[in-house]
């Protein structure tokens, strides 16, 4: 019997690929150039999603990069508008390029992602599916719950130099692929 | 603890309908946990349904290790012979080695099914679980011979071994917002042939019965022999400014509405005194009266099992005790208070 | 419209007695009845034959004196009665008994468009049986049920189910479990339990007949097993008083008395 798989928390989740995750990444995150998303695990004291990316167009050209929910460099004059639960990012032109919502539940949080995107070399690798989206090649994050993990907890909770931290190295225990 | 595998698990139906007042799915994931520590395995919360994300994490923070879930449309509402066909195949696949539900009503149609499409043993309303340190099997513990003795059951061949525990009878662990876990996603078939449909569904107003925050419950058993008889106790109810209730036995001969009922499929209490006249003392019965303070029985057979739980125990006709206990009160009550 | 109702022979309540040095149930002198959500589940079905027409026809499995059962279905106007009887059914768990009366179901000629069965017994009290007959025949079916109504080949049905009120439809031929509240029970016409004792016409099918293997039934064709028999633990060591009617009385108002219930000044 075929089945997926993904790493699940009891406090926060991304909706990906029709499944619950912890946290996902697509493209590489530590590249200087090229395309990721990086929707990063959330700690159990925070409730906001931890969105990191880098937004292009067909022609590979960067429109947005954010950085933990916070535009860093806006080659593509865009914005981000605020909404209740969540957040949009806008082009220039009027366009979403990216919605974020996060839908709170009795005891937990699940973050729905809208957005059509493309990597350097003009391939699809996120679009609209049901709710939220679905990607194409990438990996799921996990945290366990032992001690080291704690020390990682300790450093995402810090967040300001958060994309320097990450660089090079995911903080993650395990990771699996997309079946 | 081999967590890695998939297979030989010990699984939990989710029945998360009334989630927040029905925790049966949270008690026997928290059953469970003990029963795979002692076999060396993991506890997987079976999902089925339509947006049923919240659940899934629910049972995650509660002390599942695994939580496989079906999304789909189609299993919005529960159905007995599409989640039979979906969980039969599953368990196939997976082969679990226990399968626990809750015995909600909708427990009670669903798992025979469901043991029987799978050619398993099934052991209804357990009050206890546990695992044979010889042999390895599950001991379903289950009341017998009309409650009056308990049973302790086993499935030796056939798998999984399957059973289903009543509300209340298991603790849950405490939400652990910390907790992680896999969530599996296996591939579905759903047909589209539906031989039952529901056309409406209303939540039922339930009555609101001071049964459960009584001081005092009187409660009367089928010895009493007639309803006639048992319209005896709303006097004897008043004069103690107590509650009726009863046992099932008295329920199913319409002595008295439902709402009265005492035990594992009706309410459970907790008064400062509570007197049980006539009634043999059926497990499924006591469990429901053991939080009381006091409690005394009347009945004509000195081996009653309710005797085991009286603190004080009268062997005697009620139909001659009552006459004379009514009398007594009234003159003791005559010119004392009144509602 | 053919319907089948399944009843189970039950001891009557207050004459259970047990036998606590051989764990055993004591059945002589008990009296024994039809559980009674069967016999709810047996007026509905009579009821039914008069809206729609066709024929009742109960079915037993039991030790031979559920024939008495049998008989008093039949007075209560049942067209035929099925006795599934057979030393080696002894022993059956409800997956067991189930195939039993499947495969009786499933020789009756024609097939029913209908089996009606209580949705539980006072005795063991699963609710098994009905679901893993369905199962085993591969009808729908819908538990719990307190009002039927025939709709062309479709049932539409009331039940009440954790706390829903449910109209559902269900296509025939189905197994519906009925509740209390479905009908009340009328009482046996007089001399009818006389006339049904007269009666020679109940069918008696063993294993042989129902073309059944010895490992299919019984203690063999079960899933579980009663490993051990216990009494239940005391859960309180209170104190036991026999006597006149006066002296338990008296034992309890002073109880009362202690608990302080019977205060005579008026209350706060």
């Amino acid at each position: 019997m075929k089945y997926q798989e993904s790493h699940l928390s009891a406090h926060h989740n991304y909706l990906v690929n029709g499944m619950l995750a912890q946290g996902f990444s697509v493209g590489d995150s530590g590249s200087r150039n090229g395309f990721f998303l990086l929707a990063d695990i959330v700690p159990f004291s925070e409730t906001a999603p931890r969105i990191s990316a880098r937004l292009m167009d067909e022609e590979a050209r960067l429109l947005v990069e954010l950085e933990a929910n916070r535009i860093r460099e806006n080659p593509g004059k865009g914005s981000i508008e605020h909404s209740l639960d969540g957040y949009r990012i806008v082009n220039f032109s009027g366009e979403v390029l990216m919605e974020v919502r996060t839908r709170a539940f009795a005891n937990g949080y699940l973050t729905l992602l809208r957005a059509r995107l493309f990597d350097e070399h003009g391939h699809l690798k996120v679009e609209p599916c049901d709710e939220s989206i679905c990607v194409y090649g990438g990996n799921y994050l996990s945290r366990g719950s032992n001690p080291k993990s704690e020390v990682i907890q300790g450093r995402l909770r810090q967040g300001k130099n958060f994309l320097h931290r990450f660089r090079g190295r995911l903080p993650v225990r395990d990771v699996s692929c997309l079946r | 603890m081999d967590t890695s595998s998939l297979a030989h698990g010990i699984w939990v139906f989710g029945d998360y309908r009334n989630y927040f007042q029905n925790r049966v799915t949270l008690q026997l994931i928290a059953k469970g946990r003990e029963l795979a520590e002692t076999l060396g395995t993991s506890v997987t919360a079976v999902l089925l349904g339509k947006e049923v994300h919240q659940f899934a994490m629910e049972y995650i923070a509660h002390g599942a290790d695994v939580v496989m879930v079906a999304e789909h449309s189609a299993l919005e509402r529960y159905q007995v012979e599409l989640y039979t066909s979906l969980i039969a195949r599953w368990a196939e696949a997976f082969q679990p080695d226990i399968l626990l539900g809750g015995a909600t009503s909708f427990g009670r149609e669903f798992f025979p099914r469901l043991a029987k499409r799978l050619k398993t043993g099934l052991s209804a309303d357990c009050m206890n679980l546990s695992v044979d340190p010889d042999t390895g099997l599950l001991i379903q513990t289950t009341p017998a011979f009309g409650g009056n003795l308990l049973a302790e059951v086993i499935t030796p061949r056939r798998r999984p071994q399957m059973a289903t525990v009543h509300p209340g009878v298991f603790k849950e662990l405490p939400h652990n917002v910390n907790a992680t876990g896999r969530v599996v996603y296996p591939e579905i078939e759903v047909n589209a042939e539906e031989r039952v449909r529901v056309l409406r569904s209303r939540r039922q107003q339930v009555r609101e019965s001071n049964l459960e925050d009584a001081q005092v419950v009187i409660v009367g058993g089928w010895g009493l022999g007639s309803g006639e008889e048992f319209k005896t106790l709303f006097e004897l109810a008043e004069l103690l400014e107590g509650e009726v209730g009863a046992t099932r036995p008295v329920v199913l001969a319409g002595w008295v509405d439902e709402g009265r009922l005492l035990g594992q499929t009706g309410k459970t209490v907790k008064p400062r005194l509570l007197i049980s006249i006539a009634t043999s003392g059926a497990l499924q019965y006591t469990t429901a009266i053991n939080g009381a303070e006091t409690i005394i029985a009347i009945n004509r057979d000195s081996h009653a099992p309710i005797f085991k739980m009286a603190d004080l125990g009268l062997v005697g006709e009620s139909s001659a005790v009552l006459p004379l206990l009514l009398e007594t009160l009234r003159k003791r009550m005559s010119g004392a208070r009144r509602r | 419209m053919n319907i089948v109702v399944c009843i189970k022979q039950v001891p009557d309540e207050p004459a259970i007695r047990i036998d606590f040095e051989r764990m055993t149930l004591i059945r002589e002198g008990v009296e024994s009845t039809i559980n009674p959500l069967d016999r709810v589940a047996l007026e509905a079905g009579l009821d039914l034959r008069g809206r729609a027409g066709g024929q009742v026809t109960v079915l037993t499995m039991g030790p031979p004196q559920s024939v008495e059962s049998l008989r008093e279905a039949l007075a209560a106007g049942a067209d035929r009665a099925v006795l599934l009887t057979d030393p080696a059914f002894a022993g059956s768990d409800t997956l067991a008994t189930s195939h039993v009366l499947a495969m009786a179901i499933s020789r009756l000629n024609p097939f029913p468009d209908l089996l009606l069965c209580g949705m539980q017994t006072t005795d063991s009290d699963t609710g098994h049986v009905g679901p893993q007959i369905a199962e085993e025949l591969n009808l729908p079916q819908v538990c719990g049920v307190n009002e039927i109504n025939v709709e062309g080949d479709s049932l539409v049905v009331e039940r009440l189910s954790d706390g829903f009120l449910d109209i559902v439809r269900v296509t025939l031929p189905a197994l519906i479990s009925v509740n209390r509240e479905l009908c009340p029970v009328r009482s046996l016409p007089l001399g009818a339990l006389e006339m049904a004792f007269s009666r020679g016409d109940i069918d008696r099918w063993g294993r042989e007949e129902l073309g059944l293997s010895e490992e299919e039934v019984g203690f063999e064709g079960s899933a579980t097993r009663v490993q051990r028999l216990l009494e239940p633990e005391p859960q309180r060591k209170g104190e036991l008083v026999s006597g006149s009617p006066h002296l338990l009385v008296t034992r309890l108002t002073r109880m009362l008395e202690t608990l302080g219930m019977l205060d005579e000044e008026d209350g706060y």
